[in-house]
């Protein structure tokens, strides 16, 4: 089947009912997208489906054949010197220096992305409520928030 | 019960001083670049100090060591003016990477820009004990070396730099890299390609920069590894990845302990994908080309199983319980058992429920077996112990396996990579392909080594007011004698009697007349090993909310009753300087807002001194904390912003414990499954964090990840009672 991620095409040959995260990391290779319960609960595997954020392990591969599906590895852009360039989360997920052991961070960043789409100047509840179902074990809560907040104000500015 | 006292080595009282130096090398042979490392001369590493001159040149692949010492790390700047830090320690999300090179950077005088840290395999013969990245140790034991090296290096540049440009040493200035006389100046790199001969390490020990001079050290350096992990290009050990490899999946006892007395292949080798089903000595396991292959074939092993605990909680409770007789001395000041009955008893007991570490990324290994060369990628806190129990496993010579270790998705005490790298080892050797094995979120939470259950029982006597002795018996699960069992040595377990680890925190750091602790070991038949913090977590919670009792008892303020019985030297000092300043910052004698109270608990824990107050409130039957002020003094700060990060982290992860954390056994099978079984703090529960830190000297002596961990449950049971006089004597909370 095909599978359409970050702009690419890849022709996969995966088991039926095969969940979607093991298709982008094992079979694929974009490990960039974490496996953290396989419930659908840690929030790790976040990914974009059609601009939407989903738990890539409870999301078999069958239901997203066709959709536009964005990893971490589809937020950075490439410069006209092709050069990386960072998305503003990323970005401010730096200047934060928000992560520690950062397992769960790419699923924070695409859960905030696509929130941010959706509401792009929100309040501090607003984001406690985003960002509410994204576990992180290492605590980097209160960072996380200040990111979010700091991405939301960037993106203001480069818009 | 047994006087032990005079062996307590659990906390030393008083500041430690590093006086040790390493030995310093020019590692490697060849052309190119200039590394110098420190060598470990095996037991002189603690006390011995000298200066060992050596030479040689880059060989462009990693550099081994000529002699029969194993190098501690090593420093490498190359012709492109890149330098690359080998450290003996492994980055799992505390930052250490970045702070060890601070401490580099600053002697050697490094553009941070072009600093690359890399983690030690065990190829390169690190020292195992010391990659060993545990127990808040890291900052502490290498803050010195890395700085003779740093400096060391920076003045071999410089006597080389004279030379090429024809002017005295005294000339000379460095920074980012540069090194600069009068109007010329030549990169670090450009004095390496330019170099004939033969680098010389001086005779002499070279001088280290005073505190004014830092320019890294003490200062809020961001974190090295971040960019690499925000663009997804990290790789941890679930990550792993080699070209033609296949994945694996390993069948599970349904109780604890249980092995298997019957293992046939079944109808999984017929299963779809399965490559190979692997049947080795109580060991069965499937390798497939899909991950989720391999799992659905376990379904369809012919298997049974015997054996094993068929434990169940109360019986874990029952066995954690501090008994009437028996038990080690542990601490021993004054005469307890004379005054213990004088005057009005207090006596309080409280528990700590049994925890998992649950970092997301679960166990996690890649192991190719081609022949006798066995290359194995996993997340491990030590590299030596996936290599040693590969090599028990498979009847192989440590020296074949290479241990490269990865990032570690959180770790916590759990990340060895020895039994998932064992897994993985026995399915490669199998096909003689790569096989990766990653646990499921079940399996991590059920086949770990837990946080142990604690009883702890305090009694003290209170006399005109004053408080004349008290008692501190604690029952724990092992922390340390589980990890030395496996190895078949009982040295400390006779020695000893009390595991050190499980009773951090537990001793009574007052000044009070009379005092002392007795540990009950509590041997359970489920594995308790290392979590965060070790036994600080419920032994400082017991302590530190007993002491609000006390507090009560004497109708004093809990920071008074503190303040009052601080002992009279070093120690006692820098406790009353954290108090008095996280006094300061939460605004302890003033108003609290309506509804809700503020709560204070302070810690000792391996160097560092840090108190912690929580605001809380109870709201929908649910205690919620809405603020927390932390101060920590853990000698000097090498990076602020990382150290309060730390302490950010381990109050979050503390609370998570404190609100919801519970494993329970059944029939000897953890219940708990998952998430939704066993859930963690979440975003909204999170209060406001301000952290502050003493520096109270020009030297680190306390760790940073874990000492503060200790104070967070008793802070929020001490708010609680200040809120509506409950006292919260169990973790997780249960309000009543």
């Amino acid at each position: 089947m095909e599978l359409r991620i970050n702009g690419q095409d890849y022709d996969v040959d995966v088991p039926e009912n095969e969940m979607l995260v093991w298709a982008i990391r094992d079979t694929i290779g974009l490990t960039g997208t974490k496996y953290g319960c396989g419930i659908g609960m840690c929030g790790s595997c976040t990914v974009h489906i059609d601009g939407e954020a989903m738990r890539s392990c409870v999301t078999p591969v069958q239901t997203v054949e066709g959709k536009e599906i964005t990893t971490i590895e589809g937020l950075v852009s490439i410069d006209a010197d092709g050069n990386e360039v960072l998305h503003p989360i990323q970005q401010a997920f730096i200047d934060e220096q928000v992560p520690q052991c950062s397992w769960c961070m790419s699923g924070q960043m695409m859960t905030a992305t696509a929130f941010l789409t959706e509401n792009p100047k929100p309040t501090e509840e607003e984001i406690k409520d985003a960002m509410n179902n994204n576990y992180c074990r290492c605590g980097c809560y209160v960072r996380i928030k200040s990111a979010v907040a700091r991405a939301s104000e960037m993106m203001e500015d480069n818009s | 019960m047994t006087d032990n006292s005079q062996v307590n080595n659990v906390q030393t009282p008083s500041r430690r001083r590093f006086t040790r130096r390493g030995f310093l090398k020019v590692l490697g042979i060849g052309t190119g670049g200039l590394i110098v490392g420190a060598v470990v001369g095996g037991p002189t590493i603690v006390r011995e100090a000298r200066l060992a001159i050596n030479q040689a040149f880059l060989t462009g692949s990693l550099p081994t060591p000529a002699g029969p010492e194993s190098p501690m790390m090593w420093f490498e700047i190359t012709p492109d003016n890149q330098a690359t830090l080998y450290m003996p320690k492994i980055e799992m999300g505390q930052g250490i990477h970045t702070t060890l090179a601070q401490i580099a950077a600053d002697e050697l005088e490094l553009d941070w820009e072009t600093i690359t840290v890399k983690s030690p395999d065990t190829g390169s013969e690190f020292d195992p004990q010391l990659v060993f990245t545990f127990g808040s140790t890291s900052t502490i034991s290498l803050y010195q070396p890395i700085r003779e090296i740093g400096a060391t290096m920076r003045h071999m540049l410089h006597v080389e730099c004279a030379d090429q440009l024809g002017v005295s040493v005294d000339t000379l200035t460095s920074e980012n890299s540069v090194i600069t006389s009068g109007d010329t100046s030549k990169t670090y790199g450009e004095i390496i390609a330019d170099k004939v001969g033969e680098w010389v390490i001086p005779e002499e020990t070279i001088a280290l920069k005073s505190a004014e001079e830092f320019r890294y050290i003490g200062k809020s350096v961001k974190r090295v590894d971040f960019y690499d992990k925000l663009t997804g290009k990290a790789i941890y050990g679930y990550d792993a990845k080699l070209p033609n490899m296949a994945y694996g999946a390993v069948a599970r006892p349904p109780r604890i302990g249980a092995t298997l007395s019957k293992a046939n292949k079944g109808t999984a080798d017929a299963q779809p994908g399965v490559i190979a089903v692997v049947i080795e000595d109580n060991f069965a396991g499937i390798v497939a080309e899909h991950r989720s292959q391999a799992y659905a074939a376990l379904e369809f092993l012919d298997l049974e199983w015997e054996g094993g605990t068929t434990v169940n909680q109360q019986d874990i409770l029952d066995i954690v319980t501090v008994k009437d007789e028996g038990g080690i001395l542990i601490q021993r000041e004054g005469d307890v058992d004379s005054n213990i009955t004088t005057g009005t008893q207090v006596k309080a007991e409280y528990r700590t429920a049994m925890a998992v570490h649950a970092h997301l990324e679960p166990q996690g290994a890649l192991v190719d077996v081609q022949g006798d060369k066995i290359t194995v990628y996993t997340a491990t806190q030590s590299p030596a112990l996936p290599r040693d129990a590969i090599a028990a496993a498979l009847d192989v010579e440590p020296d074949s396996i290479l241990v490269i270790p990865t990032y570690i998705g959180g770790g916590f005490g759990r990340k060895f990579g020895s039994d998932v790298g064992v897994e993985a080892a026995y399915l490669s050797r199998a096909v003689g392909r790569p096989v990766h094995v990653g646990w499921n979120r079940p399996e991590d939470m059920r086949y770990g080594q837990f946080r142990p259950p604690v009883h702890n029982v305090l009694t003290a006597s209170i006399e005109n007011g004053e408080v004349l002795a008290v008692e501190h018996q604690l029952a724990s699960g092992d922390v340390f004698f589980f990890v030395q069992e496996l190895s078949g040595a009982t040295f400390f377990e006779t020695v000893l009697g009390a595991d050190p680890l499980a009773a951090f925190g537990s001793l009574l750091i007052y000044d009070f007349p009379h005092r002392q602790t007795i540990y009950h070991r509590a041997k359970l038949p489920i594995p308790t090993a290392f979590w965060r913090g070790l036994g600080t977590f419920p032994n400082t919670f017991a302590v530190e909310t007993f002491m609000d009792e006390l507090a009560n008892a004497t109708d004093m303020n809990p920071m008074d009753f503190r303040l009052k019985y601080l002992p009279p030297d070093e120690l006692g000092a820098r406790m009353k300087a954290v108090l008095e300043r996280v006094g300061e910052m939460s605004d302890w004698y003033g108003d609290v807002q309506d509804g809700r109270a503020k709560g204070l608990a302070l810690s000792y824990d391996r160097g560092t001194v840090s108190a912690t107050v929580m605001e809380c409130s109870i709201e929908d039957d649910a205690v919620r904390s809405h603020r927390a002020w932390c101060v920590a003094d853990p000698g000097f700060v090498v990076n602020p912003d990382g150290a309060t990060a730390q302490v950010q982290g381990t109050i979050v992860m503390a609370l998570s414990s404190v609100y919801h954390e519970s494993i329970t056994v059944e029939n000897g099978m953890i219940q708990n499954e998952n998430f939704n079984t066993y859930p963690l703090i979440r975003m909204n529960d999170v209060p406001d964090i301000e952290v502050d830190f003493v520096n109270s000297g020009d030297t680190p002596v306390g760790g940073m990840g874990e000492p503060v961990i200790g104070t967070v449950p008793a802070a929020v049971s001490n708010a609680i009672f200040a809120l509506n006089g409950q006292r919260i004597r169990e973790l997780p909370i249960q309000l009543v």
